[in-house]
């Protein structure tokens, strides 16, 4: 191929495009080398391109300037080195005073999770004993109220208290009740009853003309229990019955008597 | 030429202030071109940085006896794009396709890339066959294949408007030296 063929055949187009393999880019080479014609008619499409390349200029965006000085800088070697011994001579001096820092920051860390987990179980526990406490007040409150009440109804005028002393069936027994015939109310502390097991009852009952009429079951576990008034009874009294109580007094188990 | 010379051999010594000078003499017209063969402002702000740190990591591979700074300069430029457009086909091929697949075929070319200057005077034909080997980073291959002539006729074109674009900028420096003087 010579000088002619060269220019004609357009490789030299490809060639300042880079599209020729590396062969065809060495005969390119060696004609551009040999022949001054062949150079300054490649030399004039080079600046012929450039010239068509300023002319359909795009300004790229400022920040793609910085990110390539940037990163030239960075590559510089004398800077790099000049960063590396920076930081060197920064690390030696401040290492001791940087793992100081981070150790005190490290143990005061784990002093306030200690501190915080302590405390986090003492407010646990406070949480606890104020949910127990306002239980206990609430209990205690109850029991007043239950108190007051009784309280106020046998400490009424006209009422008056019988003693219901047990007899040589039960003869430990006590029970105290509050008769008010204004107020037709009968009430009874029935504390001093002994533990009869869980399948029998006391009962209450009225005399009134030698029947026995119920008063109701009594229920041990009460402090105060308000039993059924009954008109014109003579005396109250109390049996031990099957659990649930019965319709009829057991008289063997009579307990106790006492006249109105 | 001879300043590309002397700036290159400052680069080679590592001359930051020597690529910030060819970096604002030549970037835009090298973005024009990263910009028309990538079509996405992103890809080609990326093309065109990593031209630039090619040529500060390797300007030993410049060699001015073969050809000027912008030659060599576009060729790495253009091959950049090309490998940048690559990597984002295999990007988008190992990703959810329906995402731009669409995107693709509803692109419009964009004002911006219409192309100035002497190669307005041209034909149309040739016109299109020095856009699409110069600007839009085709072979001379592809380019006939694009245009739907044969590989004869396409270099004929591109021979044409090369000649063409001669006499154009020879007139121009003429009336510029005319009315300089």
């Amino acid at each position: 191929m010579d000088k002619k063929d060269i220019i004609a055949s357009g490789m030299l187009e490809q060639y300042l495009l880079g599209e020729l393999s590396a062969d065809q880019c060495t005969i390119v080479e060696n004609i551009l080398a040999e022949s001054q014609q062949v150079r300054d008619y490649y030399s004039q499409m080079e600046s012929n391109f450039e010239r068509m390349a300023q002319e359909n200029a795009i300004a790229p965006p400022s920040q793609a300037k910085e990110f390539i000085m940037k990163a030239v800088a960075n590559d510089t070697p004398s800077k790099k080195a000049h960063t590396l011994s920076r930081t060197k001579g920064k690390i030696s001096y401040f290492t001791p005073i940087a793992a100081a820092l981070a150790a005190i920051f490290l143990l005061s860390t784990f002093w306030m999770y200690y501190k915080w987990q302590d405390a986090n179980e003492g407010l646990v526990e406070i949480e606890k004993e104020t949910i127990d406490l306002r239980n206990r007040i609430t209990v205690l409150e109850q029991n007043n109220t239950e108190t007051q009440k009784w309280y106020q109804a046998i400490n009424i005028p006209n009422t008056y208290q019988l003693t219901l002393k047990g007899n040589n069936v039960l003869p430990n027994s006590t029970a105290i009740t509050y008769i008010n015939h204004d107020q037709k109310t009968v009430i009874l502390n029935p504390q001093g009853l002994p533990d009869i097991g869980e399948d029998k009852s006391y009962q209450m009952w009225a005399d009134v003309d030698g029947e026995m009429i119920n008063m109701g079951v009594i229920l041990e576990d009460q402090k105060m229990v308000a039993m059924k008034y009954i008109e014109d009874a003579e005396s109250v009294n109390i049996t031990i019955e099957p659990k649930g109580g019965s319709d009829h007094p057991t008289v063997e188990f009579l307990i106790s008597s006492a006249a109105i | 030429m001879q300043d590309d010379i002397t700036l290159m051999n400052r680069v080679s010594i590592q001359d930051e202030s020597a690529l910030s000078l060819l970096y604002d003499k030549y970037s835009a017209a090298l973005y024009g071109i990263t910009l028309r063969i990538c079509k996405d402002e992103m890809l080609a702000q990326e093309a065109l940085q990593e031209t630039f740190l090619k040529i500060w990591k390797n300007p030993q591979s410049y060699d001015a006896s073969k050809g000027k700074f912008f030659t060599w300069a576009n060729r790495i430029a253009r091959n950049t794009s090309l490998n940048c457009i690559r990597s984002k086909k295999m990007f988008i091929q190992n990703t959810d396709l329906s995402v731009y697949e669409d995107k693709e075929v509803e692109e419009e070319p964009q004002d911006f890339l219409k192309l100035n200057g002497c190669l307005k005077n041209l034909d149309p034909h040739h016109q299109k066959a020095i856009e699409l080997v110069y600007f839009n980073g085709l072979t001379h291959k592809e380019a006939h294949e694009e245009m739907g002539v044969p590989l004869g006729t396409f270099k004929s074109y591109i021979k044409q408007a090369v000649k063409k674009l001669r006499e154009n900028y020879a007139v121009s420096i003429l009336l510029s030296l005319f009315f300089i003087t």
